[in-house]
């Protein structure tokens, strides 16, 4: 018995784990919460006998799973499927930034105030027709190393043709839970270094208010409002991280 | 004479069973937990949210706070094997030390867990710094580390190297980890809840 006890330690760290991977599937405001709940109630059972082996088993299927589901893209073959576009709207009143990760696409434009939007679509036929909040919806068509379209956010309308962009420059976002609201700021980061950012103050609204986002700090990815620290992700079609 | 096959040398009989042999399944069992981590946290796409703690002012100070407890806590796990070792001159082993060397370890290890939870759950596997990179494997690592040494300590006939090298990267790559993130934090933002 007692020589079990170092076991009974990790079974412990591993139950520990599991559990708070659950609760924050659970507690993650997410576009998918039937694949996520479903994930969450099937890892809960096997989650004894590997120590770590189910942690990550319930998500991966269940994301590949809602992308396979989708209406699979004919293969577009001068478009790249993976890439990451940004650059200044027609008239320079603001940023757009487009990531491209398979079929899927996220898209944000931002004047670095009150005129901001967050925009997912499907690529079709080597277009992006995308949509969001507020009536935001974005038309463009794109190519190997440019994005030209039109978007409009908060009746605010752009055109734009913007190009790829590489290593640091991009689109970021970060997201936080306070007082039971959803906080969610959007950067968009130049080749030469400049950035806009807004911060939507209840996300999770049907018409959420931006203010000017507090200024994302490259080197640690973070940004400060008041007493609360922003860890920003980038937004990139290229790893697929944020989609 | 019937020579009975045990009788005679009991213990030369066990030494085929080297130390690689034993070694090598616990140690492909930490290395596919580490594996299983990093991957997860690649392919997972980072939220940027996750379940949080209350009375801290953000996910960064409660994190940050919970490693630095898990690192003082394996400051307790050296010095009480350096006691049980012999190696503290003139300090005899007390009998409480081996319960405190498995509580202090207990606690680190489950404080170290929801601060990695947060890590795989909203910011996953990332590269785009040194420090993040370096955070990032490390981060993977101790925990194939830790299942590591959980799996050898109970094992008998282990050479006496052993247990004192796998404690010793297990803290190692904790502090790695703790340097690369709170101690990080702490400077960038200061000390605060």
């Amino acid at each position: 018995m007692k020589r079990n006890t170092p076991l009974i330690t990790l079974l412990a760290g591993a139950a520990l784990g599991v559990i708070l991977l659950i609760s924050s599937m659970l507690a993650t405001p997410s576009s998918a919460p039937v694949s996520y709940s479903a994930a969450a109630a099937s890892s809960a059972a096997p989650s004894s006998p590997a120590p770590a082996a189910p942690e990550s088993s319930p998500a991966s299927p269940a994301a590949s799973a809602s992308s396979s589901a989708a209406p699979s893209p004919e293969p577009t073959r001068t478009t790249p499927t993976r890439a990451n576009y940004a650059g200044r709207v027609g008239g320079g009143g603001g940023s757009v930034a487009v990531s491209v990760h398979g079929d899927k696409a996220v898209a944000y434009v931002c004047n670095g105030s009150t005129v901001e939007g967050w925009m997912r679509g499907k690529v079709q036929n080597g277009k992006l027709v995308l949509t969001g909040k507020n009536k935001a919806h974005l038309t463009a068509s794109y190519h190997a190393g440019k994005v030209t379209g039109d978007v409009e956010a908060h009746g605010t309308d752009y055109s734009f043709s913007v190009s790829t962009v590489n290593k640091s420059s991009g689109l970021y976002q970060a997201t936080a839970k306070v007082q039971g609201k959803t906080i969610k700021a959007g950067w968009i980061v130049l080749g030469d270094g400049t950035q806009i950012g807004s911060l939507e103050t209840d996300a999770d609204s049907d018409q959420p208010n931006a203010v000017t986002a507090p200024k994302l700090d490259m080197a640690t990815m973070t940004a400060q409002v008041g007493s609360l620290v922003l860890h920003a992700v980038p937004v990139s079609g290229v790893t697929g991280s944020g989609f | 004479m019937t020579a009975p096959p045990t009788a005679p040398y009991p213990l030369p009989r066990k030494r085929p069973v080297s130390t690689a042999s034993m070694l090598i399944v616990p140690s492909l069992i930490g290395a596919l937990v580490a594996l299983v981590l990093g991957i997860y946290g690649r392919v997972h796409s980072p939220t940027g949210i996750a379940i949080n703690i209350a009375g801290f002012s953000s996910p960064g100070t409660v994190k940050s706070w919970l490693a630095t407890g898990a690192t003082a806590f394996a400051i307790v796990q050296v010095v009480s094997a350096l006691v049980m070792y012999g190696k503290v001159p003139r300090v005899t082993a007390p009998s409480w030390i081996g319960g405190l060397h498995r509580w202090s370890g207990r606690i680190a290890f489950l404080l170290a867990v929801p601060v990695a939870i947060h890590c795989l759950y909203a910011l996953g596997f990332q590269q785009y710094s040194t420090r993040v990179l370096l955070h990032s494997v490390f981060g993977c690592l101790f925990f194939g580390a830790f299942t590591v040494k959980m799996l050898i300590l109970p094992k008998r006939d282990l050479p006496g190297w052993v247990l004192p090298v796998a404690g010793a990267v297990v803290f190692t790559v904790l502090v790695v980890i703790w340097l690369t993130s709170a101690y990080w934090f702490f400077s960038t933002f200061g000390i605060k809840r």
